[in-house]
């Protein structure tokens, strides 16, 4: 090799370097959002984050979710109160499995074996979906309408959330029966849990209606112990959720971080974990209005890349979605979206 | 006359040719049920149930490009708008769910005053004058949108020609 081709050929290293993980990153996650007041579920590449695929076809759609092997997204379709079964690489619909009622979010099981869909209407219930027959196999009765539902980090347990009745639902996965209950005062809406280093479940985080923050449960005593407030905000009343102050909450994939969204605050806060302490926040966007002061975006969901990085929030009142670097919390893209993004959950393909 | 009272006169001409609107004015009496809630800006602009029936109400069950009918999320929801439910095997309202689908919007507008109505303010993008957030969306873009503006007309008291 000449001086010149070896002056080449290490300065095509870091392009090619670059091409070579952006590929392998690029095929390994995606980014699901739920166009709650559209038809569609857009698909964001991480790497590059461009929208990659937009699923159309799903009027109102809120939860989403995948199969164990990641050849199927589960997508909860509340103007049809149906599971829709859309093929990951073409987006088209493959099957419509109906539920007992009106769904709101889901989660799937560790194994893959089940999907957990949230029913919001009537009495309430947790339906089950066997993933390989694509059959509702049960509707497991619970005290309330469900809203979201997570399956715990060691696979054992679901815990569903119920906003009329304020309370909080554990099921036990093995029985398909709940186990134990927590009322708060308020509305329970999303979730979150940490682990103990044994893998089991630690606490639960809850935001709850009318609470600036988040309560704190313990698993093992299944009782809230404590309450963490968040900074305050301006934002809220003009964008009339006022009832909702902070709704998206999370724990980073590598269990060091818990990040909450504040409606009032128009942000997403970083708290460490164990302790709890706030570690810093990102503000989201605004909406430019005509002789009115800016209002909020209304952040609904936040998910991250599998490698800790990036953080993602949708963004409800601004159609988009923000990605921020975990690490200095600046913004990384502002990202277009659908109509009211809502649901947002990270594939990562086997 | 005197200048001041030629001033006044002037003045109720205008105000009546704005305030009742050729077509407004050249209709009978409305016969449907009348709104009894909203408060009202202009005494002048009754709410037609027919126009509300024909024009307004299909609006509700419209599928526009990109998102969602307002039927989807309002059906017998717990909002300020709770549509009624469409009778099994219908694909729109009887007379008696229509009527009550005109008394339930009804308290959601401010007759004569299209943007001081929260029926029409509140799906209106905020870019565009509307609220901050509807959790339906930006379901009109503008002021100039046409179903916007037949919601606009109705608010004013337009009558089916």
């Amino acid at each position: 090799m000449t001086r010149n081709n070896r002056v080449l050929a290490l300065g095509m290293l870091p392009i090619l370097s670059f091409f070579v993980a952006r590929s392998a990153a690029a095929e390994t996650s995606r980014i699901y959002v739920t166009n709650s007041a559209g038809d569609t579920v857009t698909v964001v590449d991480p790497v590059t984050n461009k929208v990659v695929q937009t699923i159309s076809g799903i009027e109102v759609p809120h939860g989403v979710n995948f199969s164990h092997d990641g050849k199927q997204v589960y997508i909860s379709n509340e103007s049809e109160s149906v599971l829709d079964v859309v093929d990951q690489k073409s987006g088209a619909i493959i099957n419509k499995v109906p539920l007992s009622g009106h769904p709101n979010n889901i989660a799937v099981t560790k194994d893959g074996h089940n999907i957990l869909i949230c029913i919001a209407s009537g009495p309430g219930a947790l339906d089950v979906v066997d993933a390989a027959s694509m059959k509702l196999v049960k509707s497991i009765p619970v005290k309330g309408p469900l809203h979201n539902v997570y399956v715990t980090p060691d696979g054992k347990f679901a815990v569903a959330g119920s906003v009329a009745a304020k309370r909080l639902t554990v099921v036990d996965l093995s029985t398909m029966q709940p186990a134990w209950e927590v009322s708060f005062d308020g509305g329970v809406r999303p979730m979150t849990m940490d682990t103990n280093p044994d893998g089991s479940t630690h606490r639960i985080f809850v935001q709850l209606s009318n609470l600036h923050g988040f309560a704190v449960v313990d698993f093992a005593k299944h009782e809230e112990t404590s309450r963490v407030m968040l900074p305050k905000g301006n934002f809220g009343k003009e964008e009339w959720r006022m009832g909702t102050p902070s709704h998206g909450i999370a724990v980073a994939p590598d269990g060091k971080t818990l990040w909450v969204n504040s409606i009032l605050a128009n942000a997403v806060f970083e708290y460490s974990l164990p302790d709890l302490k706030l570690l810093g926040h990102a503000d989201l966007p605004v909406v430019e209005r005509p002789g009115k002061p800016a209002s909020g975006a209304v952040p609904e969901w936040i998910t991250f890349t599998p490698d800790n990085k990036t953080v993602y929030v949708s963004n409800s009142a601004t159609r988009s979605m923000s990605a921020f670097n975990t690490q200095t919390l600046k913004s990384i893209a502002t990202i277009p979206v659908g109509e009211v993004p809502k649901r947002i959950n990270t594939l990562v393909m086997p | 006359m005197s200048k001041w009272a030629g001033i006044l006169f002037v003045g109720y001409l205008v105000f009546a040719f704005h305030a009742l609107g050729p077509r407004a004015s050249a209709q009978p009496a409305p016969k449907a049920p009348q709104s009894t809630g909203a408060a009202s800006s202009n005494d002048s602009a009754t709410l037609d149930y027919e126009f509300f029936k024909t024009r307004v109400e299909p609006i509700f069950l419209k599928k526009r490009p990109t998102h969602a009918r307002c039927y989807v999320c309002h059906e017998e929801a717990n909002h300020a708008l709770k549509l009624a439910k469409l009778s099994p095997g219908n694909t729109n309202w009887t007379e008696d769910e229509s009527k009550r689908n005109f008394d339930t919007v009804s308290q959601l507008v401010n007759p004569g005053d299209p943007i001081g109505s929260t029926l029409l303010r509140h799906p209106l993008a905020p870019e565009a004058g509307g609220d901050a957030f509807h959790s339906g969306g930006r379901q009109f873009e503008s002021q100039n949108d046409p179903d916007w503006k037949t919601f606009a007309d109705w608010v004013r008291g337009q009558k089916v020609k």
